[in-house]
């Protein structure tokens, strides 16, 4: 019964629909494309973004960190992982003449460091080496190979995973503590801490064990940008939905208009209707019927349409089109459907309530 | 015994400052099996004793009883209920549902009501006033003559006590609104059903069997047969 009644002005009907397929998209989409926003960002900073990196301080009178001062952080952080390393620069000629600058790394636990795209970081590199995948593509490398440094021969053992935002580029050789014996102190130490929040604190407590007040033996730094950028990327986001619910709301006015509309044409109906003995309950369930129903024809294509901008917008922003059906994404279209509806029901409430509480014997008279 | 009768109605409209009194006093009473028809000019008060009688307006003054039952004071739920079961409506301009077909413009007062099935009897009733071929047809596919029957079979689905009809061949031609009136009449036997009519319509006069005259809101004269 409601459905036919919407379709007998099917133009008014359709742009009203319309109106909705648009709110919802643009809610869904907005939403999705902060949900692709964070996913990228995170995914990007997640690594580093739980590391301490603590190197030798402006008043320090040793050269790096000294492996006194290693044991001791040791100690202080108990669980976490404290991986020193020394570094260095070197450039690699490859058999084919190409060359290639790169940092050498001088690690032993490589394996909490470093995450593999191919062959093995164990934790305790003894002999083998790593280095970064492009690298490697550039001086066409493969497992097995032999690269030198230092006048001693490394065999790769496994290639890094080029780490996408920060301190990406230049290539990377990681080799075993060995390799940079020359040096004395240490000039990083890394502590795995696993998460930002959990650095932070690491970082607070070896900042007070270590340093006075004028007196910096070690500096001590983390990633803890990372939180103000999740709180921003939450923002950007509340601010995309409300654009987007804004949409919806232009919207669910143009379903209180058609609504309005179609029930002041049809008043004299409505009013036989109530004269054949129709209840107001039964009157005001009629058209709310219609509103929902409008409401969800259009919420369920522009849901499908949301859906279609979504596996886009996360090709381009994540390369991934699939992760848009991840909760943290496809929960906008759910979202956005159910919006719809209840926008749709909300803003025909009024008109219901107008037709059913109708005079029959004025309604008649119209 | 009457199954509604008016006792000393009297209807005031609030119009502007002005406060109009449509019916001034007015006594009626029609019976089952009986055709009562309400004659008079414009603006004499016929539709609002229409609208009395229907249960779709309530009085200012006076009492409305319906099967010995005063339903005066009832709520608009209430009265919405006595129309359901007791009461069906024809109206000059038809007034069917466009995007519904025949069957289902008849079986409309009862759509909602889940619990009967109504269906065989709103085919029933269509043949019975010979639209049994176009039982699947939507108004706009109908003729006057034939919305209107459709209607009277719509007014008839419940089963009621009461036919109200308000220029049923106001909009007809002079033989369609004859068998309109032919209709009625076989209907009000069979179904044993009050109709009260409202018309302008003489030729209705030769099948009524009261005619009531109200002018000014006041019943002039009652013609029983």
């Amino acid at each position: 019964m409601a459905w036919r009644n919407l379709g007998r002005n099917r133009t008014r009907t359709v742009l009203a629909a319309l109106g909705i397929v648009i709110g919802v998209i643009s809610i869904a989409s907005l939403g999705m494309a902060g949900a692709a926003l964070q996913q990228q960002a995170t995914s990007d900073l997640g690594s580093i973004g739980g590391d301490v990196t603590i190197a030798s301080g402006a008043d320090s009178a040793t050269d790096g960190v000294t492996r006194a001062q290693v044991e001791t952080l040791r100690d202080i952080v108990s669980d976490a992982e404290v991986v020193p390393q020394k570094s260095n620069s070197t450039a690699l000629t490859a058999r084919n003449g190409e060359e290639a600058r790169m940092s050498v790394t001088g690690v032993t636990n490589a394996a909490a460091l470093y995450n593999l795209t191919n062959g093995d970081a164990p934790n305790r590199l003894a002999s083998g080496a790593l280095i970064s995948n492009g690298t490697a593509e550039t001086l066409d490398l493969e497992l097995g190979d032999p690269v030198e440094y230092d006048g001693q021969i490394y065999r790769i053992s496994g290639f890094l995973e080029e780490s996408g935002g920060f301190g990406g580029g230049g290539g990377q050789l990681v080799l075993p503590m060995s390799a940079l014996s020359e040096q004395d102190g240490y000039d990083t130490v890394t502590v795995v801490a696993g998460n930002s929040d959990a650095a932070a604190a690491l970082a607070d407590v070896i900042d007070a064990q270590f340093n006075g007040e004028d007196d910096e033996e070690l500096r001590v730094s983390t990633f803890g940008s990372l939180d103000s950028l999740e709180t921003f990327l939450n923002t950007l986001n509340y601010a995309l939905l409300a654009i987007g619910a804004i949409s919806l709301v232009v919207a669910s006015v143009a379903i209180l208009n058609v609504m309005l509309m179609s029930t002041v044409e049809r008043r004299g109906e409505i009013g036989v209707l109530r004269a054949v003995g129709i209840r107001r309950g039964e009157v005001l369930r009629m058209i709310l019927t219609e509103a929902a129903l409008m409401g969800a024809v259009g919420g369920l294509i522009g849901a499908l349409g949301s859906l279609l901008v979504g596996l886009a917008m996360f090709q381009l922003l994540t390369g991934n089109a699939m992760a848009v059906f991840n909760w943290s994404s496809s929960q906008y279209l759910l979202f956005g459907f159910a919006f719809a509806v209840v926008a749709s029901v909300l803003s025909g409430v009024y008109p219901a309530w107008k037709a059913a509480n109708d005079r029959p014997v004025d309604a008649l008279r119209s | 015994m009457s199954v509604i009768e008016l006792e000393d109605v009297i209807k005031r409209y609030q119009s502007g400052v002005e406060t109009v009194e449509a019916l001034k006093g007015v006594d009626f009473s029609a019976d089952r099996g009986e055709m009562v028809t309400v004659i008079g000019p414009s603006g004499s008060g016929k539709s609002t004793m229409l609208n009395m009688i229907g249960l779709l307006d309530t009085p200012t003054e006076g009492h409305v009883h319906l099967d010995a039952r005063d339903v005066t004071d009832f709520s608009e739920d209430e009265l919405t209920e006595e129309r359901r079961t007791g009461i069906g409506f024809v109206f000059q301009d038809f007034h069917l549902l466009p995007m519904l077909t025949a069957v289902e413009n008849v079986e409309l007062p009862s759509m909602w009501n889940t619990s009967v099935d109504r269906h065989d009897r709103a085919v029933e009733l269509l043949r019975r006033v010979g639209l049994g071929d176009r039982l699947d047809h939507t108004p706009d596919q109908l003729s006057g003559g034939q919305q209107q029957r459709v209607a009277v079979a719509r007014s008839l689905i419940n089963e009621p006590d009461i036919l109200l009809a308000d220029e049923p061949t106001g909009n007809l031609d002079q033989d369609t609104g004859q068998t309109i009136l032919e209709e009625l009449t076989r209907l009000k036997e069979d179904e044993n059903v009050a109709i009260v009519a409202v018309t302008h319509d003489d030729q209705m006069l030769d099948y009524t069997d009261t005619t009531v005259r109200i002018v000014d809101g006041v019943i002039q004269e009652v013609d029983q047969p």
